[in-house]
C-alpha cells in the first residue's frame, strides 16, 4: 500500500490526508469525527439508504451522503453545520414514526444504535400523531426472532447473509413503508444459523433465541477470549452475568475474525452449564464411579500411577492429550510424561498433519505459514480438500471476503462439491484419495492421470503461476509425504507461496506445537535431537528418552493387549475415536481421565477428574494458522478445575511419593513464560496478545536428518465436524442441537 | 411442476433470451400468473430451478411488484384508477359503484371467484378518464351506465370489447399542431411494417447505416437539441456521447416504456400506433453507441401494447431491420421487449435496470451513471419512448430542421397529454415552446362549463402545480422551470375552480406513499407520514399545527432522498401548501368546502 496516492481534504477546517479512493465517511472517522450512519457498514456493499451521513460539501448544491462520496483533492467537507444537524434530526424523526419505542423491554436497549443516535442527534419531542404500522413478532428459528416494527430497514442483515455468508437466506418483502425483512422459508429460516444477522442488526429487530429477555446489557461483564470449537480461533466476547455466560459475540470487531462468528462460536456455550457436567472427582468402586473428595482422588491417582511405574516401568504408561486444552496445559502434560515419568508415550487425536507440514517446509516454515489476515489478502487461494464452510468457517469467511474486497481468485480441488465451489474461479473435482497424485503431477508433471483432469490441472497451474502470491490451504486429506509433494509444487511457483493446514478443534495446532506427540518435543524438535532434549531436561529434571513413543492409535491398541498398563487421558475420547469393534480399556490396569462429561472413555475410567472448559480458564491457544491468542476466564462453574490445576496437584502428589519434580507454576502465565523461553516459535511479543490480538508463531527447529514420511493410515483423522457438531462439546450444546439444520445430513 | 405446453415454450424462450438468466424472472412470474391466477409455491420452486435462484430471491422480487400476487384474484380482476386525472373525472365514484355492485372491497374477491376489485394507481389512460382495467383490458370514459354494462357482460362470461386505442389520441388535428412523430396515427394499420415503410419508415435507418458514422449520428442528435422526454429533459445527444467508445464490455440500449407518471399517457399511443418508429429509433441509437442489444421495458399494465410491439419486432426481424447484418451493413442489433409488473419506481432509470435484471426495483447509487455502468454493469443508454421515436425524424430531416421546429435549446415537437377538467382531453403534438394558456384554451377546448382554472399540473404529478394565473408561459423546458415548475413528462392535468386542493394534495401523496420503494428513510417514512396527515386533515380531523408540519416534512424530504421520487412527492406538496394554504385553513372548520356534507361521511 506504500505506493498508494494520497489526497488532501478539509473536514471541519481540519486538513486530512487519506489514500485515494477513501470514502468521506472513513476520512471523517480517521480524525475522530463521527458521521452517523445505519446502513453503512465497512466491508459490505454501499447503500446510501439511511441518509444519516449527509454532510455539506462545498460547491455541491445539496447535502451529500458521506458513505458514497469519494474524497478528492481539495474537497471541503463540513459535518456539523446547522443544515447537517437539522437533516439528521429529521431523518431520525422519520425513522421513529413507525418504530414502537419499546426500549424498556427491548433486548437492544442500552446498546442500540438507534437509541444512541436519537440521544445524540435527535429531536426532543415527536410530532407524529398518526397510527403506527404494527406487525406481530416472528420466530424464524430457535435462534433467530424478527420484530418488524423495530426494523429500520438498513439491510445490513440481508447483505451480511448474502455477501458475507453467501447463504442468501434473507430478503426484503413488501414495498415502501410496509417493507419487511423476510426469511427464505416463508415463515422460518433454513440456513447456517450463524446469527450474523442478529449481531449486525443496529436495533432490536433481530434478536437471539438464547439471549432474548434474559438481562440488560449493563448488567453483564464482557470477557474477551477465544472460541473453543473449531481450529480457526475466532476471538469472542462473552457476556457474563453472575458467572454465567449469556451471550457470545464480537461486536468491537477486534481480533482475527473481526465480527465474524459461526453458529458454534455464537451459540455453542451452553455446554458449560449442562446438567450432565461432572462436578466432583469420581473413583471406580466395583462397577460404579462414585464421587469422592479431591484428596482421595488425587492421592489414589498418584499412588496407582507410581505403583505401575515401579512394577512395569516407565513405558507401561501412556498419555493422551487434548485438542482443546490450553497451550500451557499441553506443555505441562507432556512435561509430566517426559519429565516426571520419562516416557515419550504421549500423543493426541491428530486431526491434521501439522508435523508433516513443518517437516516438509523445514527451514522455510518460519515465514511460509499463512495467517488468517494474509489469507484474506491473498491474490490467489488454492484450496485442497476440506469443506471450510462446515469445518473451518472463518477460513471460508476470509476467502469470501478476499474475493469480495480484493478480487481474490479461488481454486478448489475437492472430491466433494463443497459450497465454496460457487465462489471458485476453477473447481477441479477429483476422486477421494487422489490428492497425492494430483500434487505429484503439479510438481513434476509425473504420473498417470485422466486426460480430462490433466487438462484442468494445466489451466490451474497457469493461473497460479500468474499470481503474485498464492495461499495454499488444505485439509486432513493431505498428509505426510503428500504434503512434501504439495510444498514441492508450491515452492516452484514464481510468486510468494504460503500454506495453511486445516485441522479441527480449538487447540490442535497448539497440541502439536507443544510436543503432545511421541516423536517431537515442544517446538517440533525430534526426540532424538540430543541438544533439544538436554534443554528440556535442564528445565524439568529427569531423563527424556531418545526413542519415539507410541502414537494414540498405538496406545489404544497397546491397551487392548496389555502392552501398556496405565493410560492418562486429558480432554480426549480415544475409545470413541479409535474404539471400533469392541475396543475399550482392554487390559489396562489404570485409566485416569480429565473430562467435562462422562464420555465413552470417562465411563470406563478408574478415576475421573472434573475438568474446566476453555471458557472457564486463563491461558493461551494456537489456532490452525499458528496464531497465539489469550484465553480469559469468563464463566465459573462449581466443581471442575482446570487441567493446569489438576496436573499441578498430581505433580505435587507424585513428588511426595518420590517421583519427579512438583510443578511450581503459580499461573498459566508463568508456564507461558517458560514456553516462550524454551520454544523459539512461541517467543512472540506479548503486547499484541494482551490487547486481544493474535501473534503468529514462527516455527523453527532442526530436521536432525529426518525427512517427510508417509504417516500410517488412521493416525490423521479429520473430526469431520459440521457447523452443528463439535466433538464432545457439541453433544452437550442444547441450543445448537435445537435447530433442524443440525439434524440434516451435511 | 408440470407446465402447460404454451407456458413451457414461453419459459424455455425466456430462459435463453437474456445475457443473464435472472432477467427472465419478472416476465416468467407474470406469464405464470396469467395462466394460474397467482404465483404458487410450486411455481416459485419451478422458476427457481430454471433460473438458479433460491426462493427468497424470488419472493422478494415478487413482493415488490403490485401486479404480482401470491393468492388468486378473481377471474375478472377489476382495477379502478383513482389517481389525479381519474379522480377529477369521477374515479372515486366509479370505485364506490364497483364496491356496491360487486359487494366487495379493495383487494377482495367475490365468493364465486368471478370478480376481484382493486383501487389502482395511474394506468396510463388519463385522457380517457375515468378508466379501469379488467385484467389487461382497458375501459375508458366510464359512466355509471357503461360500468354496469361491462360488469353485466363479464358476469355473463363474455368479454366486452376493450378500447382499441387510447381515448383522446385520435382526434381532428388542431391548426397549431405539427404532427411529426404522431403523423401516422389514424392511418389504417399504422402499426404494420408495410404501412410504416410506405410512410417514410426505415428510411432513417438506411441513411444511418449507409451514409453515416456513429459519430455523425450522435452529432446530428446533438444538433437537433432533442432533450429527454421522460421528465428530466437531459440533452439526448450528450447522453449518448458519454458512452465510452473503447469499453470491451457489451453495450445496451434501453427504451424506458414504463410510463407511469400520473397524468401521462403519450408513450402508449406512440407504441400501439407506431411501434416501428420506436424500433427504428432504437436500432439507430444502437448504431450510434456501438450496441448490439436493445430492450424495451414496458409497464406490466400495457400488455396489449406489448403484444403489438412484439409483433412489430417480429416483422422487423423478418424484413431484416433487426438481427444480423441489418440492410447488408454488417451491423447487428437484437431487440427484446420486457414486461414490468407494476412499480412506478421502475421508471427511474437505474431502478429499471435492477428490475430488468430480475430484482426489486431499487435505484442505484450514482455515479457511476448508466452510460458507463448500466445494465449488467455495462455501458447503457436509456431513453424514453418519445425520445427514441423522435430519432428517425431527426436522422431523416436533419438535426437542424428538427431543432427549428421548437425554440432555441428546446428542439422539436412535444407530445402533450391533457386531462382533467378540459373539454377536449387528448394527446397532441405541438412545437416546443407553445403558450400553455393558448394550448389549454384553444387546442384542448377550454374548461367545461366555462369555469375558471384553479390549478395546472404541467407535466405529471411530480411537478409543482401552477395556479390559473401562472399559465401564460411558453411550454419549453426552460420557461416552465422559470415559472417554478417543470415540463416533465408532458402529462398536463387541469383542475377547475371547484377542485379541493387538500384532496388533491392527499391523492398525490397517496400515490407516492404507495410507490415509494422503501429504500431510503426520508421517502419511505416521509411519504407515509404525509399521506396519513393529509388523509386525516381532509377527513376534517386536521389541527392548525398540521399545516406547518405538512410543509415542513415535505421540505425536509426535498433533496435528501436517494432518488428523485422523494423530490417528486415533496415538490407538488410544497407548491400546494404555498399556493393554497387558505384551503387548508378552511378545512380546519371541520368540513371540506368543496364537497357536500354527505360525501364526507365515510370520507376516504
Amino acid at each position: 500500500m506504500a505506493d498508494q496516492k494520497l489526497v488532501k481534504l478539509k473536514i471541519n477546517d481540519r486538513e486530512v490526508q487519506v489514500p485515494q479512493g477513501t470514502l468521506v465517511i472513513e476520512a471523517t472517522r480517521r480524525i475522530g469525527t463521527e458521521v452517523p450512519s445505519f446502513c453503512y457498514y465497512p466491508g459490505l456493499s454501499l447503500q446510501a439508504a439511511c441518509r444519516m451521513c449527509l454532510v455539506e460539501v462545498e460547491k455541491a448544491p445539496k447535502l451529500q451522503t458521506a458513505c458514497t462520496l469519494v474524497a478528492t483533492e481539495g474537497m471541503i467537507v463540513r459535518t456539523d453545520t446547522e443544515q447537517v444537524r437539522q437533516a439528521r434530526k429529521y431523518m431520525l424523526e422519520f425513522l421513529l414514526t413507525n418504530h414502537p419505542l419499546d426500549c424498556p423491554v427491548c433486548d437492544k436497549g442500552g446498546e442500540c444504535e438507534l437509541q444512541d443516535m436519537v440521544f445524540r442527534y435527535g429531536a426532543d419531542s415527536s410530532r407524529f400523531v398518526e397510527e403506527k404500522i404494527h406487525r406481530p413478532e416472528e420466530k424464524w428459528s430457535e435462534l433467530v426472532y424478527y420484530d418488524a416494527p423495530r426494523c429500520i430497514l438498513c439491510f445490513r442483515c440481508v447483505r451480511v447473509c448474502d455477501e458475507g455468508m453467501d447463504v442468501k437466506a434473507l430478503g426484503v418483502g413488501m414495498r415502501g413503508a410496509n417493507s419487511v425483512i423476510i426469511p427464505n422459508r416463508e415463515d422460518h429460516l433454513e440456513c447456517e444459523e450463524c446469527g450474523m444477522c442478529i449481531d449486525i442488526c443496529p436495533v432490536g429487530a433481530l434478536t437471539s433465541g438464547t439471549y432474548r429477555y434474559k438481562t440488560r446489557p449493563w448488567e453483564m461483564n464482557y470477557v474477551s477470549t477465544v472460541c473453543t470449537h473449531c481450529s480457526n480461533g475466532c476471538k469472542t466476547t462473552l457476556s457474563v452475568r453472575n458467572h454465567e455466560i449469556l451471550r457470545s459475540n464480537n461486536r468491537d470487531l477486534s481480533g482475527i475474525n473481526k465480527d465474524f462468528l459461526c453458529v458454534k462460536g455464537r451459540f455453542g456455550f451452553d455446554f458449560t452449564k449442562h446438567p450432565e457436567r461432572i462436578r466432583q472427582p469420581l473413583v471406580r468402586k466395583g462397577d460404579k464411579l462414585l464421587p469422592v473428595s479431591w484428596e482421595e482422588a488425587a492421592q489414589a491417582a498418584a499412588s496407582k500411577l507410581k505403583a505401575i511405574y515401579d512394577a512395569n516401568g516407565k513405558d507401561a504408561i501412556g498419555f493422551i492429550g487434548s485438542n482443546r486444552t490450553s497451550n500451557e496445559e499441553n506443555y505441562l502434560l507432556q512435561r509430566m510424561a517426559r519429565g516426571t515419568f520419562g516416557t515419550n508415550n504421549i500423543d493426541h487425536h491428530r486431526t491434521a498433519d501439522y508435523t508433516g507440514l513443518v517437516t516438509a517446509l523445514g527451514d522455510r516454515a518460519a515465514d511460509s505459514l499463512l495467517t488468517m489476515e494474509q489469507l484474506y489478502e491473498s491474490k490467489a487461494v488454492l484450496l485442497i480438500g476440506n469443506d471450510p464452510t462446515n469445518q473451518n468457517p472463518l477460513v471460508g469467511w476470509q476467502v469470501r471476503s478476499g474475493i469480495r474486497h480484493f478480487g481474490t481468485k479461488l481454486f478448489v480441488i475437492n472430491s466433494n462439491e463443497i459450497k465454496l465451489k460457487r465462489k471458485a474461479t476453477q473447481f477441479v473435482k477429483i476422486t477421494a484419495g487422489l490428492e497425492s497424485a494430483v500434487f505429484k503431477w503439479l510438481a513434476h508433471e509425473e504420473g498417470q492421470l485422466a486426460t480430462a483432469l490433466v487438462e484442468q490441472l494445466v489451466l490451474l497451474k497457469a493461473e497460479l503461476e500468474a499470481a503474485s502470491d498464492v495461499a495454499i490451504v488444505f485439509g486432513a486429506e493431505v498428509s505426510g509425504a503428500a504434503i512434501a509433494q504439495l510444498v514441492a509444487f508450491g515452492s516452484k511457483l514464481p510468486g510468494k507461496t504460503r500454506y495453511m493446514l486445516l485441522g479441527d478443534y480449538a487447540n490442535s495446532r497448539g497440541a502439536a506445537d507443544l510436543g503432545v506427540l511421541p516423536d517431537r518435543l515442544p517446538g517440533y524438535a525430534y526426540v532424538d535431537d540430543a541438544r533439544a532434549r538436554e534443554g528440556f531436561e535442564t528445565l524439568w529434571g529427569g531423563v527424556i528418552p531418545s526413542k519415539a513413543g507410541l502414537t494414540e492409535p498405538q496406545m489404544v491398541e497397546a491397551a487392548q493387549n496389555g502392552a501398556i498398563k496405565a493410560l492418562y487421558v486429558v480432554g480426549a475420547n480415544p475409545f470413541a475415536h479409535f474404539g471400533t469393534l469392541g475396543y475399550g480399556r482392554g487390559k489396562l490396569d489404570l485409566l485416569i481421565v480429565h473430562e467435562m462429561f462422562l464420555t465413552e472413555t470417562a465411563k470406563v475410567a478408574d478415576i475421573v477428574f472434573p475438568a474446566a472448559s476453555a471458557y472457564e480458564k486463563d491461558g493461551t491457544v494456537t489456532n490452525t494458522s499458528g496464531e497465539i491468542q489469550l484465553l480469559h476466564k469468563a464463566a465459573e462453574v462449581m466443581g471442575p478445575r482446570t487441567d493446569f490445576d489438576l496436573l499441578r496437584i498430581l505433580s505435587h502428589q507424585l513428588e511426595k511419593l518420590g517421583l519427579g519434580k512438583a510443578f511450581h507454576y503459580k499461573t498459566p502465565a508463568a508456564v507461558f513464560e517458560e514456553i516462550r523461553k524454551a520454544v523459539p516459535a512461541y517467543n512472540v511479543a506479548s503486547a499484541g496478545l494482551l490487547t486481544g490480538g493474535a501473534e503468529a508463531t514462527r516455527v523453527q527447529f532442526a530436521l536432525n536428518g529426518h525427512a517427510p514420511y508417509d504417516v500410517p493410515v488412521g493416525l490423521i483423522r479429520s473430526a469431520e465436524d459440521t457447523l452443528f457438531t463439535s466433538g464432545t462439546l457439541g453433544r452437550f450444546c442444547t441450543m445448537m442441537d435445537s435447530v433442524p439444520e443440525a439434524k440434516a445430513k451435511p | 411442476m408440470e407446465l402447460s405446453p404454451t407456458l413451457a415454450v414461453k419459459f424455455e424462450k425466456l430462459q435463453t433470451s437474456y445475457p443473464v438468466k435472472r432477467s427472465a424472472l419478472i416476465p416468467m412470474l407474470m406469464y405464470a400468473q396469467d395462466e394460474y391466477g397467482c404465483v404458487s409455491d410450486e411455481m416459485i420452486a419451478e422458476i427457481g430451478r430454471r433460473l438458479d435462484l433460491n426462493n427468497v430471491q424470488i419472493e422478494e422480487t415478487l413482493a415488490y411488484y403490485s401486479m404480482l400476487h401470491r393468492k388468486p384474484t378473481g377471474k375478472n380482476h377489476v382495477q379502478i384508477c383513482t389517481n389525479v386525472a381519474c379522480m377529477l373525472k369521477g374515479g372515486y365514484e366509479m370505485l364506490d359503484r364497483a364496491k356496491r355492485r360487486l359487494e366487495i372491497g379493495h383487494k377482495e374477491t367475490t365468493g364465486d371467484g368471478v370478480f376481484s376489485l382493486e383501487e389502482v394507481e395511474c394506468i396510463g389512460a388519463c385522457t380517457g378518464a375515468p378508466a379501469m382495467q379488467v385484467n389487461y383490458d382497458f375501459y375508458e370514459n366510464l359512466t355509471p351506465l357503461k360500468f354496469d354494462r361491462i360488469i353485466e357482460e363479464l358476469d355473463a362470461g363474455r368479454r366486452p370489447t376493450p378500447e382499441a386505442v387510447i381515448s383522446g389520441a385520435l382526434h381532428e388535428r388542431h391548426a397549431t399542431e405539427t404532427p411529426l412523430i404522431s403523423k401516422r396515427w389514424g392511418i389504417k394499420d399504422s402499426h404494420k411494417i408495410d404501412v410504416y415503410v410506405m410512410h417514410d419508415g426505415y428510411q432513417a435507418l438506411e441513411k444511418a447505416l449507409r451514409e453515416m458514422t456513429p459519430e455523425s449520428i450522435i452529432d446530428e442528435v446533438k444538433k437537433s437539441n432533442l432533450r429527454g422526454r421522460g421528465g428530466a429533459g437531459f440533452p439526448t445527444g450528450m447522453k449518448w456521447s458519454f458512452v465510452p467508445k473503447d469499453s470491451p464490455k457489451a453495450k445496451y440500449v434501453i427504451c424506458n416504456a414504463d410510463e407511469s407518471e400520473p397524468g401521462t399517457c403519450k408513450d402508449r399511443p406512440l407504441m400501439e400506433m407506431d411501434p416501428h418508429q420506436l424500433i427504428e429509433g432504437m436500432v439507430i441509437a444502437g448504431r450510434a453507441i456501438g450496441s448490439h442489444q436493445g430492450f424495451i421495458y414496458i409497464r406490466g399494465e400495457y400488455r396489449y401494447v406489448l403484444d403489438i410491439v412484439d409483433a412489430a419486432i417480429a416483422e422487423a426481424y423478418e424484413r431484416g431491420y433487426l438481427g444480423k447484418n441489418i440492410l447488408g451493413s454488417g451491423f447487428d442489433f437484437d431487440l427484446l421487449i420486457h414486461t414490468g409488473a407494476g412499480a412506478y419506481e421502475c421508471g427511474e432509470e437505474s431502478a429499471l435496470m435492477e428490475s430488468l435484471e430480475g430484482k426489486r426495483g431499487y435505484p442505484r447509487i450514482k455515479p457511476p451513471f448508466p452510460a458507463v455502468v448500466g445494465l449488467y454493469g455495462c455501458p447503457t443508454i436509456i431513453n424514453n419512448v418519445e425520445t427514441l421515436s423522435a430519432v428517425p425524424s431527426i436522422i431523416r430531416e436533419g438535426g437542424e430542421a428538427y431543432a427549428n421546429r421548437g425554440t432555441p435549446k428546446n428542439g422539436g415537437t412535444r407530445m402533450l397529454c391533457i386531462a382533467g377538467h378540459v373539454n377536449k382531453p387528448g394527446i397532441y403534438e405541438v412545437p416546443l415552446g407553445m403558450n400553455m394558456k393558448k394550448f389549454i384554451y384553444e387546442v384542448a377546448g377550454g374548461i367545461p362549463g366555462g369555469k375558471k382554472i384553479k390549478a395546472v399540473i404541467p407535466g405529471g404529478s411530480s411537478c409543482p402545480l401552477l395556479t390559473g394565473d401562472e399559465i401564460d408561459i411558453a411550454m419549453d423546458y426552460d420557461s416552465v422551470a422559470k415559472a417554478g415548475s417543470m415540463l416533465g413528462s408532458g402529462g398536463m392535468v387541469i383542475m377547475d375552480e371547484d377542485t379541493c386542493m387538500v384532496d388533491m394534495a392527499r391523492r398525490i401523496m397517496q400515490f407516492y406513499a404507495h410507490e415509494s420503494c422503501g429504500w431510503c428513510i426520508p421517502c419511505r417514512e416521509g411519504t407515509t407520514w404525509l399521506r396519513k396527515i393529509l388523509e386525516r386533515f381532509h377527513a376534517g380531523l386536521g389541527r392548525a399545527e398540521d399545516i406547518d408540519i405538512i410543509a415542513d416534512l415535505a421540505k425536509n424530504m426535498l433533496g435528501r432522498t436517494f432518488c428523485p421520487l422523494g423530490d417528486a412527492a415533496a415538490m407538488p406538496t410544497i407548491s400546494i401548501m404555498k399556493k393554497w394554504r387558505k384551503e387548508f385553513e378552511q378545512h380546519l372548520q371541520g368540513r371540506c368546502p368543496y364537497k357536500s356534507a354527505e360525501a364526507l361521511v365515510g370520507s376516504r
